[in-house]
């Protein structure tokens, strides 16, 4: 009787480890993310049929409704260019160039995938922010201070967070080869 | 000693299963309540046009807060629905069908549409669709079809919403 309890117990207890350790693994990212550029990360099998399992588990917990690369492509950034992780504490310079797509734009989130309230109410920084000028080379703060001048993309003193950058109608070199391709470098510049 | 053996080998098979069962069933799940959540907002198989994503409004993880959201939550277990997409003239736009998987089934851009606007039918396998209809089979009953309108800023919302609202779905026959 004792041995059929506990092996009661055992399955019991092991399938719901299994299954909050599958749900804890789909919080933490994108799945297999397994392209790699500066801070930033991607797949180009999000929200298709091609993906695997992990992956599409991790899509639906931290970006239900993603669209396949041939219509966008999206990187996430939790680190700086150094690697260091993100912090709401920090001013970051994060520099690029117009960006190979029809339409982009980088989103600061919690890290649970939300937008954060801020006074500014501003969340994003897109390639309609940047003036023609600007095209060969923008600069943003990203801090939880506005900046005396320039662009800024607030974030929340005491907060991690992330970056999502969404690249619409991405360009084929892009595609043909997104590790290579050029995008924005994130740079700490201080921390309080 | 045996029955505890047995017994972590049992522990460890089970969290293996339980692990590999999850994986799987997360994406049902989670796009279940989705749909389910956006049924109560506006009706299954009716389109919704959203706010603007704010902290404060927020129906879904990562989103956007640059678009326009259109949603349709669409159940075609009793037949077929169609979709009506109307691009907006020159700025992006997309029409996307998610299955119940959260997979994407079909997705459209203006540039793709050529600025036109286009209906597309959503349906089961062996439901018969209109003649000459362009038809998106899905795996599962039910889905969301996803409208993404770019906005230059968020105070465009206003004067693109007579247009957005062009775009709509309803089901092809009636529910009995």
């Amino acid at each position: 009787m004792a041995g059929k309890l506990l092996m009661a117990l055992a399955i019991t207890g092991g399938l719901a480890a299994g299954a909050a350790g599958a749900w804890m693994m789909a919080g933490k990212g994108m799945g297999r993310a397994d392209i790699v550029n500066g801070p930033w990360t991607t797949s180009l099998t999000f929200g298709t049929e091609a993906t695997d399992a992990a992956t599409r588990a991790s899509v639906a917990r931290r970006g239900l409704l993603a669209l396949p690369s041939t219509e966008t492509i999206y990187w996430q950034a939790s680190v700086d260019s150094d690697g260091k992780p993100l912090d709401g504490n920090c001013t970051y310079a994060m520099t690029g160039a117009a960006l190979d797509a029809r339409w982009w734009s980088i989103t600061l989130y919690d890290k649970a995938g939300y937008l954060f309230a801020n006074p500014a109410r501003i969340w994003s920084f897109s390639g309609a922010s940047i003036t023609p000028a600007e095209q060969t080379g923008w600069q943003v703060s990203v801090s939880p201070d506005k900046p005396t001048a320039g662009h800024w993309l607030p974030s929340v003193k005491g907060k991690p967070f992330d970056l999502t950058l969404r690249m619409y109608n991405p360009g084929q070199s892009l595609r043909a080869a997104p590790a290579k391709s050029v995008l924005p470098v994130l740079k700490r510049e201080r921390c309080a | 000693m045996n029955g505890k053996l047995l017994a972590l080998g049992a522990f460890v098979v089970s969290g293996i299963l339980g692990y590999v069962g999850a994986q799987q069933a997360i994406p049902r799940v989670i796009m279940a309540t989705a749909v389910k959540r956006m049924a109560e907002r506006g009706g299954i198989n009716t389109m919704a046009h959203g706010a603007i994503a704010t902290p404060e409004n927020q129906p879904i993880v990562r989103p956007s807060p640059d678009l326009a959201y259109s949603s349709c939550p669409f159940d075609v277990s009793k037949g077929p629905v169609r979709v009506n997409a109307v691009p907006v003239a020159g700025r992006y736009s997309s029409l996307s069908i998610f299955d119940g998987m959260t997979d994407v089934a079909f997705v459209r851009n203006d540039i793709q549409a050529k600025g036109q606007p286009y209906a597309i039918v959503i349906a089961r396998d062996g439901q018969v669709t209109p003649p000459g209809a362009e038809v998106v089979r899905v795996a599962h009953d039910r889905g969301i079809a996803l409208i993404r309108l770019l906005l230059a800023n968020p105070a465009e919302i206003g004067q693109l919403e007579a247009v957005r609202r062009q775009s709509g779905c309803e089901p092809l026959q009636p529910s009995p």
